[in-house]
Order: C-alpha cells, then structure tokens, then sequence
C-alpha cells in the first residue's frame, strides 16, 4: 500500500500539494483525476523523491521510501523520454540494472516485454528510428523492466490511438491482477470509470474525492434517471425532488435525490405517447468529477 | 542498488556509446593520423641524415678525399667524395644536384640553395687538418707527434635550465603538457555539457532519476567521460611514442618520472573540478543551443586561470603570485604542474594544493549535485544559478491553476 500522508509543497507562492492524503491499494487500479495544475505531477514525482516535500510523507507499506523500495518501483512520467541514439535492447537493460537487478534478470525480463509488446523485431536499432507508438511502447518497457511492485504512470493514455488505448488498459488491469499496486493520471474519464476500482481526485494540491468507485457512486445522495420517449415532454417539474439536467427533444436526464419516489416518476414518464426506455443510476465519474472539483 | 554502483553504471554507458559514436572514432583517427604525421613528416622532409656528396676540382692534395671522410664520419655523416674535371664540370655537378659541396683548389667552397654548415665545417675542418699535416712534415714533426699534438679534448656540453636541478625539458614538458591539460579539461568537459544538456532536452533524465539520486548520475558521467578521455590520451601518446621510435625524428624531452607523476594528478584533479562545474551550469540550459552560454563562466574561469597562470609561474616559478595561483583550487591545475616542472615548490605546497583541491571538488560535488538535482527537471529558458541553487525556487511541473474565485 502506498500512502500519502498531508504531503505539502510549494513552489515559491504556488501551492502544488496542500496537506494532500490517500491511499492506492495493492491488487486494484487507482486512476489519480484532477484538473491541469492540481498537483498530479508533484505527488507523483514525491513518489521517486524527485520532488521534497516540504511536509507529510509518502510512505510504502507502512514506512518511508528507502532506496532499496524504489528499485522496486515503476515510473513512467508525462515528459516521455529515453536516450534517442541508444539501441533499444541496451537501453532496457541499462536502465534495469540501474534498479540493481543482474543482467540475466534484466535480460529475462526485457526479452518478455519487447515479445509480449510486440517491438522483439525493434531490439537492436537506435529508439529514434521507431515509430512513435513503439516508442511508446518501449518506454512502457522501461517502467516495467525491473519488476515492480509499484507503478506510477503519469498519463499513460496520452498520445495513445483507440487500438493501443485497448492494449495499454489490458496490461493494467493484467498489471493490477498480477498483484502489483497501480496508480495512473489521466483525463479520460470514460476509461477510467471502466478500468478503475479506486480513484484519487485533487484539486489545489488537496485530496476532494478517493476511495473504491463503486462505494463512491453509491454513496452520493443523488441518483440519474435518464428517460427516452415519443410524444409530448412529461412535467417533471411538477414533480418534488426532481430536477431537470438536460431535456432534448424525445430524452431527458434527470437528477433525483434517492429518496424520490420512484413509481411516481415512472408514471410521469408513462404520461407521454410512448415510452421507450428508463434508466436509473448512480452518477457517472464524469459527474462525480465535476462536483467534486466545482465545490 | 547503491549509489557507488549506479554511478559505474553510468560511468560504463557513457564509455561504450561515446565511444561507439561515429564522431568520437573519425576524432580518434584524425588525431593519431595528425600526431603520426607531425612526427613523421619532419624526419621526411630532413636533408641531414643521408649521405652528403662532396666535388673536388682543381688542384688538391691525395689525402684531402680521406680527410673529409674521416672528419664526417666524427660527427656520424658520410661523405662521398668525387672528382671533376674543371669548374664548370663542378658547376654542372652542383645544378644537377649530384654533390651538395663543391671544393675548388681546397681553398673555395661553393654551393647552391641553402647552404648545409654542418657539411662546409667537415670540409673545411679537412682542409685545416690536411694543411696542417703538411706544414708540420715541412717543419720536420713525426705524423705520431703530430697525432699526439692534435689529440682532441673532450668538451661537454649542458643546457641550462629554469632554475637549478632542472633541466630545460622539464620547463618545456611543463608548458606542453600544462597547455594539454587546458586542452583536456575543456574537450572533456564540454563533453560533460553537452552530455547533461542532451539528457535534459530528451527528457530521460527523469526516468533516471527516479531509479538514482542526482550526485551519483552526474559524477558517473564525470567519470565515464574522463575515464573515456584519459583512454583516448593514452593511445595517442603511446602511438606518438611509437612513431618517435620508429622513425626517431623528434626529441622527446626527458621529463623525470616525478613531473610525469604529478602531471597525472593534476590532469585528473582539473578535469573533476572543471567537469563538476560543467555538469552543474550545464543543467540550467534546456536545449543544446543555450548550453554554451549556460556553461559561460566555467570556460571563462578556464581561459582566464590558463593565461594568468601561464604568464606569472613562466615569469617567475618561486614567486608569491605563482605560490597563490598554484594553492587556489581554480589555478592550481593549471599553475602547480610547472611550478614543480622548475622544481620552484616546496614539499609542503603540492601537498597543501592537492589537500584544497580534493575540498574544493567536495564542495563543488555538493554545489554541483544541488544545482543539478533541482534544475535537471526544469525545462523552459535557462535557469538562473541562484534560482536552482534555491530549493524553494524550483518551478512546479505544470501552471497551477487560478486560485479558485471567491
């Protein structure tokens, strides 16, 4: 288990991480959502000591990052890069021993990944003259090389076409299953409302949001109906407790408390010529995401 | 995985791929290939080691042909001699380059081009020799008493040097190897520079980081960098060495094992000092184009402590201006080599220098590391020193956001 415990920093004036404290446990996918400039990068670099904190502590199974922990850790950050006249292979391998792995270790390890990831067929040219999904690919293989048993990735969705979206979310989810603990940024919320169990969201460097998603969502007082009909709009608003998110033409999304009174509702929704479907749920992360940073 | 192990990680890379680089081999080959023909060309293009041709016409004694031999081959040259018919065969002998000497009735010499002295002193000594004989058979001297009488004394022969002990190789060698460590010191650690630049501007230098602290990653690079540097020096003083045997053109200066000892220290001591300081400036430019100006003052210190060095300690080795710059870390590399070349130091003040330096690189370690560590992820304009030297300054990696509104 990682830990943030009221992890501060500034930046001269600025307040990138303000007393911030969560979790991201082992076995699951922790997806860390907040704003641009709300603290993502320096808590994540926390994690490797590239940043000081200047109070609080980020602690790894119980107790402070020691040297010999970070070996043991993956970091891939927003800022790709690898050194680009150096040949693939090499590469991998050298920034694995740096982890302090033997060769063969490394060797093994790296082997698996070029094969598992496709780019077997790359290991012996100079990084820049793949393309630029492989290149991906391989400083994917650089956060992975030594094994670890905790992966940070700073927006590994970035930059990523559908397919290789698809790819990268198996690996995590395979990642998270194997045991490892796993924590990335993104700003695709979609993706990670289906990929992740837990999520983080900050907002100036504060925690506003964290825990398991579902219990998240459940626990949110509001519900949303989403309704789609023929004929004439219904009155909602003659209804207590409801309110009226969107309304189009033949659909409408409403917001509900979760006491509302939903047989009510399904008659206001029968009222029209034809009613097509009803949906009841709890808030998507979307919404979720939004409330939390707008409060 | 510590510190120590990771820096020879780095230290190892660093060697194999600059030394893989198609730059750092066409460098290395155009280096020997200058250094073999500067040694090699000279012992081509020299006239005096060959056998030299004299002509004789006119009237001349039978023993005047012998002289000459046997007065070249006193100062190891051979001479042939030949015979001609009248001047103008003689002439036509000197234009067509068959004699490089032309003695007319053993009492003239003549020539074309640059006149050879050393081939006109073993003639004319010939001619003296032979003179003599015959003027000494005319007064009735014995050729054995002559021999006696003209027995010559050995005469030694010693160039000074600088100062008492030393000879004038020792200065020379420091001078030349003094210009050599400047030389060193600013290829090398400009290979530092750009090293730590092209590792900000491609970004990887936070993925190394967050595998290794920041002291340990750029004194590995210091070291491979050197350690590759000092490889290339070797295998071009060791193939100068060779060409000088092969060909025994140039005079090597006889430096004594000591000066050569220190030279060593020295090149390794300012290659640290310089190279940390490379390093550290050089973290504080983003892209390879500001690194020189980023780097500015180290390259000024350099060529400034170069000079001033080069002028007082060859001006006066003893002095206290030379004693100052060679115990100040800064100009110690670059004054104390030829202060102990002239054998112008104490015992103690080497010793002292050395003990400095190594603290100044400590310290410099220390101010390098800090700068690096806390530049190293910035990227944007170059960073000012006393930003990066601020913890507090270093910028946060994305714009914050507004405050939010109230």
């Amino acid at each position: 288990m990682l830990e943030f415990e009221s992890a501060t920093k500034r930046f001269g004036p600025v307040v990138a991480l303000d007393a911030c404290g969560f979790e991201v446990r082992p076995g699951r996918l922790t997806g860390f959502l907040g704003p641009n400039g709300a603290g993502k990068t320096t808590a994540m670099r926390a994690v490797f000591g590239l940043v000081e904190l200047d109070a609080g502590s980020v602690r790894w199974r119980g107790a402070p990052i020691t040297r010999e922990a970070r070996a043991r850790f993956g970091y891939m950050p927003e800022e790709r890069g690898l050194y680009p006249r150096m040949r693939v292979r090499e590469q991998l391998m050298y920034l694995g021993r740096l982890c302090g792995r033997t060769s063969t270790d490394v060797a093994r390890i790296t082997d698996r990944w070029l094969e598992r990831l496709g780019v077997a067929d790359r290991a012996a040219d100079h990084l820049d003259t793949l393309s630029h999904g492989n290149q991906q690919r391989v400083q994917l293989i650089a956060a992975l090389v030594n094994e670890p048993d905790l992966i940070v990735l700073d927006e590994p969705f970035s930059g990523l076409d559908p397919i290789a979206m698809g790819a990268m979310s198996g690996l995590l989810a395979e990642l998270a299953g194997a045991g490892a603990t796993v924590l990335f940024s993104s700003h695709q919320l979609d993706l990670v409302d289906d990929l992740c169990e837990d999520v983080v969201i900050i907002d100036h460097g504060r925690v506003v949001l964290a825990g398991d998603l579902v219990a998240l969502r459940a626990a949110v007082p509001q519900r949303f109906v989403d309704v789609r009909y023929r004929g004439p709009a219904p009155e909602w608003s003659r209804l207590p407790t409801v309110e009226v998110v969107e309304a189009r033409t033949g659909r409408a999304r409403l917001r509900v408390d979760r006491s509302t009174d939903l047989a009510a509702l399904v008659a206001a929704a029968r009222c029209t010529d034809d009613l097509v479907s009803f949906a009841y749920q709890p808030p998507t992360l979307s919404e979720l995401f939004r409330q939390a940073v707008a409060a | 995985m510590n510190a120590w192990r990771q820096g020879w990680l780095v230290a190892v890379r660093e060697m194999r791929q600059r030394s893989r680089s198609a730059g750092f081999r066409a460098g290395l080959i155009v280096t020997l290939v200058v250094v073999v023909a500067l040694v090699v060309v000279p012992s081509m293009i020299d006239t005096s080691g060959g056998p030299k041709d004299v002509g004789l016409v006119g009237t001349s004694t039978t023993d005047l042909p012998q002289a000459i031999r046997d007065q070249g081959e006193g100062v190891g040259t051979t001479v042939r001699v030949h015979r001609y018919d009248g001047v103008s065969a003689g002439h036509e002998a000197v234009r067509q380059d068959q004699v490089d000497l032309l003695v007319v009735d053993s009492r003239r010499l003549e020539w074309q081009g640059r006149a050879d002295e050393q081939l006109q002193a073993i003639v004319t000594g010939a001619i003296q020799v032979v003179a003599v004989r015959e003027r000494a058979a005319s007064a009735g001297i014995g050729s054995g008493q002559l021999q006696r009488l003209m027995a010559p004394v050995p005469v030694e022969k010693a160039e000074i040097g600088l100062t008492e002990g030393r000879g004038p190789d020792d200065g020379t060698a420091a001078i030349l190897m003094t210009a050599l460590l400047l030389m060193a010191i600013a290829v090398y650690g400009n290979l530092v520079l750009s090293g730590v630049v092209e590792e900000k501007a491609s970004r990887v230098v936070e993925v190394l980081l967050a595998r290794m602290p920041a002291r340990a990653l750029l004194a590995g690079k210091v070291a491979g960098i050197g350690l590759l540097g000092f490889a290339q020096f070797a295998v071009t003083a060791l193939t100068a060495l060779a060409a000088t045997a092969a060909v025994d053109s140039v005079d090597i200066p006889a430096v004594s094992g000591v000066v050569l000892a220190w030279m060593v220290v020295w090149f390794v001591l300012g290659y640290v000092l310089y190279a940390m300081g490379y390093g550290a400036l050089g973290s504080l430019a983003s892209r390879s184009e500001d690194a020189q100006s980023a780097a500015g003052p180290v390259t000024y210190v350099l060529i400034v402590g170069y000079w001033a060095s080069f002028i007082v300690v060859s001006g006066d080795p003893a002095g206290g201006w030379s004693q100052l710059l060679s115990l100040v870390p800064l100009t110690a590399p670059l004054a104390m080599p030829g202060r102990i070349a002239m054998d112008a130091v104490a015992w103690w003040e080497p010793a002292l220098a050395v003990v400095l330096t190594l603290a100044a690189i400590a310290g410099l370690v220390v101010f390098a590391g800090r700068v690096y560590s806390h530049a190293i992820l910035r990227t944007g304009p170059t960073i000012r020193l006393r930003d990066a030297w601020r913890s507090t300054a270093s910028h946060a990696p994305h714009a914050p956001r507004l405050p939010r509104p109230v």
